[in-house]
């Protein structure tokens, strides 16, 4: 693995964790009766870059290397599970998730001008959904690199 | 001083945060709440606390993470399918998970607060002894009777505090 693909998987890793953690923390605020809404959006919008951040580098990855350096060493492996079930479902959920960040930061933009209580516990459902894809995507990441 | 020793610096200043701060909440939260009443004072004392606890998470969090990409990048990748480590990593889901409950206040503080306290000191114990014989779900097993152990001890802890004293 070259130099740039290693700093592309870090930052692959390390801003999606981050990001689940800040829709961690948007959960947490949005689940209180009156939360700092301009606290909460703007939370919310660094978890949309984060994403976004995570997505492409992965993408780059993904195309340049996974399929033809580390896809054949998984399949070959004990366990290929972690390619044809974990990665591939991994990857299309993951597909998802800036999208899913996106409407949360939207409606938590909408959410400062308009307090709403039904739409904060929408928000915060949706939020709560987004977590959930995203630490099962990056409990499969884990899988996947613990199968090579 | 090399990456991987920063992670594990990192590592055990974010475990010890936790665990410290963990311990702390209890007994603040066990003496402040004796005369049924937590006073603004007292509240933010706890406030700072929680925010020691979850300063904690985050820094074990992302040195975690870092150390599975060490891991993946240097072909170490037996680490990352061990009992201990999924254990580990478990833990972390339900100490997050039991925050959620918390806030939602589905979950009452009793029980929230001895998961919470247990799960920082499985996390640490899990940390400390590293590869272990034990199977995943007889870690899990172990760690449910921790909980309901230390639970059991929290209560009997908080009754002792509200007894009434003999004059």
């Amino acid at each position: 693995m070259t130099t740039t693909l290693a700093a592309l998987l870090i930052i692959h890793v390390l801003s999606g964790v981050v990001a689940i953690g800040m829709h961690n923390v948007v959960l947490m605020h949005l689940l209180k009766k009156a939360p700092n809404y301009v606290f909460v959006s703007r939370v919310a919008w660094s978890a949309v870059a984060l994403f976004f951040l995570s997505w492409t580098t992965s993408a780059y990855y993904y195309v340049t290397y996974y399929g033809s350096a580390v896809k054949p060493r998984i399949l070959a492996g004990a366990t290929p599970v972690a390619h044809t079930f974990f990665m591939e479902t991994k990857e299309h959920i993951f597909l998802l998730l800036p999208f899913v960040a996106i409407s949360i930061a939207l409606a938590t933009t909408y959410l400062r001008a308009n307090a709403d209580g039904r739409l904060r516990k929408s928000t915060a459902f949706l939020t709560f959904i987004a977590l959930t894809i995203g630490i099962t995507v990056a409990a499969s990441g884990i899988l996947v690199s613990g199968s090579i | 001083m090399t990456f991987y020793e920063l992670l594990v610096i990192m590592h055990i200043v974010g475990t010890v945060l936790g665990v410290g701060a963990a311990t702390f909440a209890e007994i603040y939260y066990t003496r402040f709440n004796s005369d049924d009443i937590v006073n603004d004072d007292e509240r933010k004392v706890l406030s700072i606390t929680y925010t020691v606890m979850r300063t904690g998470l985050f820094l074990l969090v992302i040195s975690g993470f870092s150390f599975l990409l060490y891991f993946r990048l240097t072909e170490h990748v037996e680490t990352l399918t061990s009992p201990s480590f999924w254990a580990k990593m478990t833990v972390v889901a339900v100490l997050v998970g039991n925050a959620l409950l918390l806030q939602t206040r589905i979950l009452p503080f009793a029980i929230g607060a001895a998961v919470s306290l247990t799960s920082w000191y499985v996390a640490l114990i899990l940390g400390i002894i590293g590869t272990t014989s034990a199977t995943y779900v007889e870690i899990l097993v172990y760690y449910v009777i921790a909980i309901v152990l230390v639970g059991f001890s929290l209560r009997f802890i908080r009754a002792r505090i509200h007894a009434p004293k003999k004059i």
